[in-house]
């Protein structure tokens, strides 16, 4: 590595710092816009500085009706501050929204592809890693082009193959659809990962009197325990994000929460407070993992082309 | 024979749900099918699907709409990944920090990020339009309701979010660069900016090509995002290949119809993406 003068240096600095501020603006905006109330959100101009308010996770989490003036008089006091907020807004919650229940579907159809992905994957990549197998390369490759197809070209027959299975709209059949788009992801990663592990550890374990399965589970899983981790987080985030799928293949019961935020709707269209709040309950899990990841993210995102 | 229990496993899950539904979409692709009337009848069309596809005028306005999003997202990031890499090359004080603050948009939801880039498009309380009024005098627009505007609307959110990406690929560029190549130039006085000609930029183009392979086949399926943004309007100036895709078999349910566009787009994908690795492997070998 070269070694660049100090001004040079810190022009860099200045440039790749002013490049970050405007590109975390949509960001910062998100989160602020989750605590305005839905005046403050479409007044003009945008306000930056205002009184913080809890109406759009409340809006989030609750259904609300709006209610005459008599109701409300007749009505005895508050109990929770959230009944007091909504309540200065002439409406009574009348049960929760089904936010907390999407969110629900997201983390159980996030956590079930992944765990099956990995699993699968983890096989498969040392499978391809340590024998020789017929035709490797172009099984590899078959497994790449998987996640060439279009997902709407593959939401086709998708959908009907599952209306005859009964698996539409069920988590399994979601946890098997994004289990199948992360699997390539999976072994490519995985067979990077354990090709770097030395094969004389499993040899060694061999000539002690393990057997093939036992070296993979105790010698060869420990050690590629931070690339499966990396490759756990990948698919998660995946299925996680994932959005064609589940608005073409899940309505009532399976839905996950990239369908349903878009069309949390207020009095007089989309609520932008109870979005910008949905929003920031979801997209705040990735903020972390992608700092969690770092280290891995170019292996990630190249499918293991790019080792640094 | 050992092998086969590791690996079969995952073969037999993605011919299950890869590899069938793709043989029964070409099947279906020569029918008249139609999957929100299950009980009519199906017939045979030969190829009528194709000619029809292929004749349609239509089509092709679609692709132009994909290709233009492909061409300029490319562009934009190629141009600001590839700069910010060079940059952060520098090794200045904090910059690993500032390289993952920069990382985040790519890791988002894009659907999520579409939908609330509408709120930030907005004529009247949008931030965008707020800022861009502060410099200039731009009036009131819109930047997802003009047709001259949407196409760069959705060509900026992508750049917004793949920078990042290209970026991130980029910047394993140069550290393979090693270090005598540099110090064998300066003993030749080659200006700076010769040395990035012919050193610099030699060794990282695999790199960016490589990352423009990767973005260019996710943009070619481009749904999520740009669907939330625009839904494909004004008009159909933003309706991409997948968006269209969707409408013709979900909303107006021409099966057939829409399983020979799958394909057909499957096959371009797939062509395009062959021929460009050929010639990142020639890139690669020089």
């Amino acid at each position: 590595m070269r070694e660049h003068s100090g001004l040079s240096k810190t022009l860099a600095g200045v440039l790749v710092a002013l490049y970050a501020l405007i590109a975390l603006i949509p960001l910062v905006w998100i989160l602020l816009t989750g605590f305005k109330t839905p005046g403050d959100a479409i007044s003009y101009p945008p306000t930056v500085f205002f009184e913080p308010s809890m109406e759009g996770y409340v809006n989030l989490f609750t259904s609300r009706s709006r209610q005459t003036p008599e109701y409300m008089a007749s009505l005895p006091p508050p109990e929770t501050w959230y009944e007091r907020l909504v309540r200065s807004r002439n409406m009574v919650i009348t049960g929760p929204s089904r936010f907390a229940e999407r969110y629900m579907n997201s983390v159980i159809i996030g956590f079930g592809s992944t765990f099956l992905a990995v699993f699968l994957g983890t096989l498969a990549a040392y499978g391809f890693s340590r024998f020789k197998v017929p035709l490797k390369d172009d099984l590899l490759f078959f497994i790449l082009s998987t996640r060439m197809m279009p997902p709407i070209a593959v939401a086709i027959p998708i959908f009907l193959m599952y209306r005859e299975l009964g698996l539409s709209d069920t988590h399994l059949g979601m946890i098997l659809l994004y289990t199948s788009v992360n699997i390539s992801l999976a072994v490519w990663l995985l067979k990077g990962f354990i090709d770097e592990i030395p094969r004389e550890y499993e040899e060694a374990a061999m000539v002690d009197g393990y057997t093939r399965i036992q070296a993979f589970l105790r010698v060869v899983l420990p050690q590629a325990k931070t690339g499966i981790a990396a490759t756990a987080i990948f698919c998660l985030i995946f299925a996680w994000n994932e959005y064609a799928f589940a608005l073409l293949l899940t309505s009532g019961n399976a839905q996950t929460a990239p369908p349903f935020i878009p069309i949390i709707i207020g009095e007089g269209g989309l609520d932008w407070p109870a979005v910008a709040a949905g929003t920031t309950l979801f997209l705040l899990p990735i903020v972390f993992f992608t700092i969690f990841l770092r280290q891995h993210l170019l292996r990630g995102i190249t499918f293991g082309a790019v080792r640094k | 024979m050992v092998a086969w229990i590791f690996i079969l496993p995952t073969i037999l899950l993605l011919l299950a749900i890869n590899i069938f539904p793709l043989i029964w979409a070409i099947v279906l692709s020569f029918t008249n099918y139609r999957a929100n009337q299950p009980g009519r009848e199906v017939k045979w069309v030969g190829t009528r699907n194709y000619e029809r596809l292929l004749s349609s005028e239509d089509i092709w306005g679609y692709l132009q709409a994909t290709a233009h999003f492909v061409c300029w997202s490319m562009f934009f990031q190629v141009l600001l990944g590839f700069g910010l890499a060079l940059l952060i090359n520098r090794q200045f004080k904090g910059h690993a920090t500032w390289t993952t603050l920069i990382l985040l948009p790519m890791m988002l939801s894009p659907a999520v990020v579409g939908t609330f880039w509408t709120y930030i498009y907005q004529p009247q309380a949008g931030i965008f339009n707020y800022i861009i009024n502060f410099f200039i005098d731009a009036g009131t627009f819109s930047m997802i309701g003009e047709v001259a505007l949407a196409p760069w609307a959705i060509v900026m959110v992508d750049t917004w979010m793949w920078t990042p990406y290209v970026m991130l690929i980029c910047l394993a560029g140069p550290r393979s660069i090693p270090d005598y190549l540099y110090e064998a130039a300066e003993v030749d006085r080659a200006s700076k900016l010769r040395q990035f000609w012919s050193i610099t930029l030699p060794m990282v183009l695999p790199f960016l090509m490589l990352a423009v392979l990767f973005r260019g086949i996710e943009n070619f399926k481009m749904f999520d995002m740009v669907v939330e943004l625009t839904s494909g309007g004004p008009g159909s100036t933003t309706e991409l290949a997948s968006i269209n895709l969707k409408r013709e078999a979900f909303e107006k349910w021409r099966t057939g119809y829409s399983s020979a566009f799958a394909i057909l787009l499957f096959l371009t994908v797939f062509g395009l993406g062959n021929i460009y690795v050929k010639f990142l492997n020639k890139v690669k070998e020089r």
